[in-house]
């Protein structure tokens, strides 16, 4: 791996976004994925929480960037890295009088088509973007949410970090905020209704029911998807009108992330953790897991990661797939290890060993 | 460091003086203020030397002679 302090990615080339909690670093490769260059850190000295690329009009990386003296902000680059845009004033803001301040940006994506950007914020809250990250608006409707006052902080705050929208119905949103619990919305955002049905109740921390750490859909069936819960792992068949279990077979009901194969239907990947408060892989083994049939069963993947004395922990958002063939899979670690696989999680290897804390790993495609 | 002069025709509040710099450098109200108007946590200003906190906070009186310092603060220890 080199390191350059520009990218000029080619059309096919493969965006590594990945967040730690002293910057960003933006990793570029072709589409074979044996060898990536890297450029940042990024804002260095704040951490960098979500990142989304959008395309169209023109290529621009949005950075969720947060100074512990300063705020968080939507920041952009146009040039891959070279160069970023703060705005002059905060582009994401509670009203005024409303009480609430901006913790934090988890969320950046951008299902819509590339002048729409949804964010997740803690407080857990939605804005959407219509010009393509540069200002946002409140979603009132969740803000507002009855719910609200029965939502509470986990120990990253009460963030909302799972935004889905069906992808033939954008009416049909999904949001899942921890701890507050999934809530659907099949007017575009106009209202929501919490999806709980099933999720069973911790014995020791009744309130980690409504704990979703990461919401995916299926690939094939939007109808369909899957979630790491704080307790649990669970699939849904009907739109989140009730979950089912499907941790049988994993060596750890806890974790953070959930990824789903971006073109197989019932092929997902999770990364458990030991519960409830050690939070590292179990046994010091770490390993990815996938299903092929929608989690009735499980399979560790585990060539190339260490098969002792790896204490790894993976946030919700620090492990994502890529929408090349074979799918390429990459996870960081709260050690700063960025592990990558480019044959669909078979093998793995290191792309970058000693980066901060990693809070998000994004992936994008350029075209 | 950057450093600004501006002229006060009578007293104000500390809050009013980030508001009349912010006019001209507006950047500058939303990296010091949150949305609610309250100084963000790890920010501290200094009037006179005296840290604005202990003054009254934003409400803090600022003379026409006054010197204001506004300082990230050098905390530090947690997990980060």
């Amino acid at each position: 791996m080199s390191t350059t302090a520009k990218l000029s990615p080619r059309s096919g080339d493969l965006l590594l976004m990945v967040g730690t909690v002293k910057g960003a670093f933006i990793f570029l490769s072709d589409r074979t994925r044996g060898d990536f260059k890297m450029s940042g850190p990024h804002f260095p000295g704040q951490s960098a929480w979500s990142a989304v690329f959008i395309d169209g009009r023109s290529p621009r990386i949005l950075i969720g960037n947060k100074s512990e003296h300063w705020g968080a902000m939507v920041s952009r680059s146009d040039d891959f890295g070279a160069t970023w845009t703060e705005p002059t004033e905060g582009n994401i803001k509670f009203p005024k009088g409303s009480g609430v301040s901006l913790n934090a940006i988890w969320a950046l994506e951008a299902p819509l088509g590339p002048e729409v950007v949804l964010a997740g914020v803690d407080p857990a809250a939605m804005f959407r973007s219509d010009d393509r990250g540069e200002t946002f608006r409140l979603n009132e409707a969740l803000f507002n949410h009855p719910d609200r006052p029965k939502w509470n902080p986990g120990f990253g705050g009460l963030c909302l970090h799972s935004i889905l929208v069906h992808p033939q119905d954008p009416q049909r949103m999904y949001a899942a905020i921890s701890s507050g619990g999934i809530y659907r919305s099949d007017d575009g955002g106009d209202s929501w209704n919490a999806c709980v049905n099933g999720l069973r109740v911790h014995p020791d921390v009744p309130g980690a029911t409504l704990c979703p750490h990461k919401l995916r859909f299926d690939a094939e069936n939007p109808s369909r998807m899957y979630l790491q819960n704080h307790p649990g792992v669970y699939r849904t068949d009907n739109e989140a009108r009730s979950w089912v279990s499907i941790e049988n077979g994993l060596p750890s009901d806890f974790g953070f992330p959930m990824v789903a194969h971006p073109r197989h239907g019932g092929t997902i990947y999770t990364f458990p953790l030991t519960a409830d408060s050690f939070r590292v892989a179990p046994d010091g083994v770490p390993r990815v897991w996938r299903s092929r049939d929608a989690g009735r069963s499980w399979e560790p993947l585990g060539k190339g990661l260490p098969d002792r004395n790896g204490f790894f922990t993976v946030l919700r958002d620090a492990f994502s797939a890529d929408r090349l063939d074979p799918v390429g899979l990459y996870f960081g670690t709260r050690g700063g290890q960025l592990y990558g696989s480019n044959d669909e999680g078979e093998s793995w290897r290191t792309i970058a060993e000693f980066l901060p804390p990693i809070l998000c790993v994004k992936t994008a495609v350029v075209d | 460091m950057i450093e600004l002069a501006l002229a006060l025709d009578m007293r104000m509040t500390a809050a009013q003086v980030i508001e009349a710099v912010a006019r001209e450098h507006p950047g500058l109200r939303d990296r010091v203020l949150d949305e609610q108007g309250e100084l963000r946590r790890h920010v501290n200003i200094f009037i006179d030397g005296e840290n604005a906190r202990f003054l009254g906070g934003l409400s803090a009186q600022v003379s026409s002679d006054s010197e204001i310092w506004i300082h990230p603060s050098l905390s530090g220890g947690t997990h980060r």
